[in-house]
């Protein structure tokens, strides 16, 4: 009896000790959000559109991202197709409200001209990805939920559940598979507005640079449309120092 | 043939019996697998070169029919409550189960691509429905100012916005339909009117409307003939049978469709019309025949009188039935599926007519015993004689007279038939001052047009192409040239609209650039910045993945197959110049498939009529054992499908999948007459040598049954004539045309060259 009673205690203590411990779906969600990637980025993006009957555009960009603190920038050169060679794109996210600033550079055209656009839920080039989806989503947003926890690839996960708060968004919720070792994300399901699935994201690898968890190959895959993008990420070099002057409308022109 | 229908006599009740069990158990088929088809779609030959290059291009581009909503505000559309009620409908329309999100355009969900001093900008017009003056005058400019949208989102007098809400071709049902109208109704207000058009609504009504005029039409049609039966042949009994044999064959006919699991399709609704024109004949002629032999027998036993008509009657009845159905069989040469059923169903229904007319009206007649003959009779009968011997004797006198009117009605109606067209278009068989034409009008009056036709651009795999300017700009010339020189092209559109917007934005919005780029890189640096910027989902209506096949779109006033051909008249002139760029030129969607689909069945039409025509000819030939009387028989249904095609074209009737079927009607009841007649002929030549007296006996029996056999006829069509679906109200007066050519034409014409011929009479003369 005594050693019954005895187990009955230390499993209490266990059960009580892992309800503390317990995150919120908010904390999970935060911690993959707020997962350190670097000060700075420079890789080769290689992006491979297929639709529905097969047909492939294929895109090569050379990228570099800053994070400056209060923003984060980024630009890209397109290296092929040959038609788009040199065009450029500049793009500055703010963490406050602040909408993006983005500047586009057509070198058939030798002008630079600013975009704009009034919504987060713009396609990033055509790909399936939104500007969001990309990562400019920000964690109030949306009200999260651990729904449970379970195995993906052998791999602990929570499921958190992220409802939007603005009721006109595009995404109703997410659904994201989030690693317990780590916390980066396995998988995540998009719902369209009404409430039927829409898209599904795969983190396919994910490798260790200077020491920082990077997700250099994903597919995002249109579950309607029957449209997928790949995204591979190829020579990552993370804080070798990019220079902050790199982000100006005269690099856009000058090109690489 | 005579014993073994003669045998038959002695177990009337048992050929009764099993008529009406066979009949019962086909009505239980009919009940169980009988449906109708509604979707277009079905009716075309599938693997046909064109629909196959259709069906692939409306894949690749997603092209499909778009109900149109329009909500009209005759004090513009730019005020707070007008556009709460686009926003508010276009939501409730992507909710439908039967419609696609992303495949509702509006207003509400239109990008505005605008040029900025410094740049570019891609908005919604409106998320939040803007509540302020100056917002609203803002909303107003922009949209004024974006030739992508105002004139086609929004009318140019800006009293009109519509919503494009594209459709799959399976999903429109009756049901459908009534939701769409009671949702947008819910949205009317004294202000704001709402409005439904488009071509699924066409399509969806005219497939329910046409044969369901025919459900309540038919039966008015049997009551008349039932009458005028009556009064003709002055016997219950005998009208009873008649309409009999009509009833069951068309059961049958239903029956064994069900059976073999085909459904209805709109042309097979002309089936029960055709077995009453067709069925009906032998029945009148039996009793005509009867009646002649009672009035010379009248002790005769009902037997004796039976067998006579037996005797005398089941060669004609047999020879008219066959030649009837293998005209119909020849149907089978059309490659439309719809339009060989009812050829095969309708042949199986005259023939199942003829071993009624043989079988189960003498079974009647031993049964319920011969119709009386009044005495009274004999005064009317001696003037009908009198009229028939009268009449006879003045064709043939005056044989000339017949001659040059037959030659001047022939020429007449070759010259009519020149005015014959042909029309594809749904809209044109609906009332003119019908809800769903006054709407079409109204659309159409306000924005391009409720008709689409694409032009599918095909490099046959090249990619790249349609990012040459030269290219483009061919595309462009040619757009502008349709819209130019035709007033019933609206607007046309394609990524050339989308280059040109692009380009003019980028230059600060200056109209001069309002220009296909002149530099392959700079097209594609535009088409990267739109899909940078704007829904990319859009490019995929107008341009290939790999930009090797481009979408252009034209939208027509008109789905008449005049406007349509017009169109593909002006786009076929710049064949050579995109056959240099190594372009092919394709159409696709559902008006250019109704085009086709109307040619196709027209095609089949002219080759079956031209094939039973010969059949029939060597049929007669056969059958009378002389090649001269195939081709004497043959004029009488000659003169009856030229002058049918010519009073077409002098009445501007154009020729459609309804109005094309009724040569088949001149064919098949023609003959009936021809044969009747000069089978009488032949039997009276055996017995006189009398020419005029032979020619008189038979216009007393042949002419006298023939008369009866149009009357009856003409009166029950002409009922279709107060049908509310007009393509049902010319079917009723051609067929009734039709009756009167063919039986004027056998009694006249067909009599003096059979006279003039001296057939029969030959070997005695000698």
């Amino acid at each position: 009896m005594k050693i019954l009673k005895s187990i009955l205690i230390v499993s209490l203590i266990i059960a009580g000790f892992s309800a503390s411990a317990q995150l919120t779906g908010k904390q999970i969600v935060e911690r993959a959000y707020s997962r350190p990637t670097g000060d700075d980025q420079t890789s080769n993006l290689t992006m491979i559109l297929t639709n529905k009957s097969g047909s492939q555009r294929v895109r090569k960009i050379k990228q570099f991202k800053k994070d400056f603190g209060k923003v984060e920038k980024k630009i890209m050169f397109f290296l092929s197709p040959a038609d788009v060679k040199n065009t450029s794109f500049m793009n500055w996210t703010y963490d406050s409200d602040k909408s993006d600033d983005q500047w586009i550079y057509l070198p058939a055209l030798k002008k630079t001209k600013r975009i704009s656009s009034d919504s987060k839920s713009d396609y990033f080039m055509g790909s399936d990805f939104t500007y969001d989806d990309l990562g400019d989503r920000k964690l109030e947003d949306d009200s999260h939920k651990l729904l449970r926890e379970e195995k993906v690839n052998d791999k602990e996960c929570y499921v958190v559940e992220s409802v939007s708060k603005d009721a006109d968004y595009m995404y109703s919720k997410t659904i994201t598979w989030i690693r317990k070792d780590n916390f980066i994300g396995v998988k995540k399901e998009f719902y369209d507005e009404d409430e039927e699935l829409f898209k599904i994201l795969t983190i396919i690898k994910v490798e260790k640079i200077s020491d920082f968890l990077i997700i250099s190959n994903s597919e995002m895959k249109n579950i309607q449309k029957n449209h997928k993008t790949s995204m591979v990420l190829s020579n990552i070099q993370i804080n070798s120092g990019v220079s902050a002057s790199k982000f100006t409308e005269r690099i856009m022109m000058r090109g690489l | 043939m005579e014993n073994f229908l003669k045998k038959f006599l002695k177990t009337p009740w048992i050929v009764i019996a099993v008529t009406i069990i066979i009949s019962g158990l086909f009505f239980m088929q009919m009940r169980q697998n009988l449906r109708m088809e509604t979707d277009l779609d079905k009716y075309m030959p599938q693997n046909h070169p064109a629909f196959v290059y259709s069906d692939k291009a409306e894949e690749w581009f997603g092209i499909n029919d778009g109900i149109i909503v329009a909500i009209e505000n005759k004090n513009g559309v730019f005020n707070t409550a007008t556009l709460d009620t686009l926003k508010q409908l276009t939501k409730r329309l992507q909710k439908m189960e039967e419609i696609e999100k992303a495949d509702v355009t509006s207003l509400y969900t239109a990008d505005n691509i605008i040029g900025t001093e410094d740049g570019m900008d891609v908005k919604a017009f409106y998320k939040r429905v803007p509540k302020s003056k100056q917002k609203l005058l803002q909303l107003k400019t922009n949209v004024e100012n974006n030739e992508m949208i105002f004139g086609r989102l929004v009318s140019s007098d800006e009293t009109v916005t519509i919503i494009i809400a594209e459709i799959r071709d399976d999903v429109f049902t009756q049901e459908f339909y009534k939701k769409i109208l009671e949702v947008t109704a819910s949205y009317q207000t004294d202000d704001i009117k709402i409005h439904v058009a488009g071509r699924p609504i066409v399509e969806g009504t005219m497939a329910l409307l046409g044969p369901a005029d025919m459900q309540k039409m038919v039966p008015i049609v049997l009551i008349v003939i039932l009458l005028v039966l009556l009064f003709m042949l002055r016997s219950v009994k005998s009208t009873l049978l008649t309409i009999s044999v009509v009833f069951f064959s068309t059961i049958w006919a239903f029956g064994l469709m069900a059976a073999v699991n085909i459904p209805i399709y709109a042309v097979s609704t002309m089936i029960p019309i055709m077995l009453i024109a067709i069925g009906v004949a032998d029945g009148i002629h039996m009793y005509s025949h009867l009646q002649l032999f009672l009035k010379e027998n009248h002790e005769a036993t009902k037997k004796e009188a039976v067998v006579d008509m037996i005797q005398h009657m089941w060669k004609p009845v047999v020879m008219t039935s066959v030649t009837t159905a293998v005209g119909f069989i020849s149907l089978l040469t059309s490659q439309v599926y719809p339009i060989k059923y009812f050829g095969v169903f309708t042949a199986f229904g005259v023939l199942m007519a003829m071993v009624f007319s043989l079988v189960l009206i003498p079974a009647g007649i031993m049964i319920f015993g011969l119709p009386k003959v009044k005495k009274s009779n004999k005064r009317e009968t001696d003037k009908n004689l009198g009229l028939a011997n009268n009449f006879s004797k003045q064709i043939l006198k005056h044989k000339s007279v017949s001659i040059f009117a037959t030659i001047a009605i022939v020429v007449l109606s070759i010259i009519g038939m020149q005015k014959i067209w042909i029309n594809s278009s749904f809209l044109d068989k609906f009332e003119k001052d019908s809800e769903i034409v006054l709407t079409d009008k109204f659309i159409n009056n306000h924005f391009g047009g409720t008709t689409t036709l694409n032009l599918i651009l095909d490099s046959e795999g090249k990619n790249d192409v349609f990012k040459e300017p030269q290219v483009l700009m061919l595309v462009d010339k040619m757009q502008t040239q349709v819209e130019n020189n035709l007033q019933i092209v609206g607007n046309s559109f394609s990524l050339t609209d989308y280059l040109k917007r692009m380009n003019k934005v980028m230059n600060a919005d200056k109209q001069e650039f309002n220009t296909i780029p002149d530099s392959k890189n700079l097209v594609a640096q535009y088409l990267l910045l739109y899909e940078m910027s704007g829904d990319p989902e859009n490019l995929n209506k107008v341009v290939d993945y790999n930009y090797d096949k481009l979408n252009v779109t034209f939208q027509l006033k008109s789905d008449n197959s005049k406007a349509i051909n017009s169109t593909i008249e002006i786009i076929d002139s710049y064949k050579k110049d995109f056959e240099k760029q190594e372009i092919t030129i394709n159409y696709a969607g559902s008006g250019y498939k109704g085009l086709v689909f109307t040619d196709l069945i027209l095609e089949g039409q002219v080759m079956s009529l031209i094939l039973s025509l010969i059949i029939v000819i060597v049929l007669l030939s056969l059958m009378f054992k002389n090649f001269k009387v195939g081709l004497i028989g043959a004029v009488p249904i000659t003169i009856t499908a030229l002058i049918s095609f010519g009073v077409m074209g002098f009445s501007n009737i154009p020729l459609n999948s309804t109005t094309a079927l009724l040569s088949s009607i001149a064919i098949g009841i023609g003959i009936d007459y021809a044969v009747h007649f000069i089978e009488q002929y032949r039997i009276n030549a055996s017995i006189s040598d009398d020419k005029l007296l032979v020619a008189k006996l038979t216009m007393a029996h042949s002419g006298r049954a023939i008369s009866f056999n149009a009357v009856v006829v003409i009166a029950g069509f002409m009922v279709l004539i107060f049908s509310v679906f007009p393509p049902n109200r010319q079917l009723g007066a051609l067929v009734s045309l039709n009756m009167f050519t063919s039986f004027i034409g056998t009694v006249t014409i067909m009599m003096v060259l059979l006279y003039a011929s001296n057939l029969y009479f030959k070997k005695k003369e000698k």
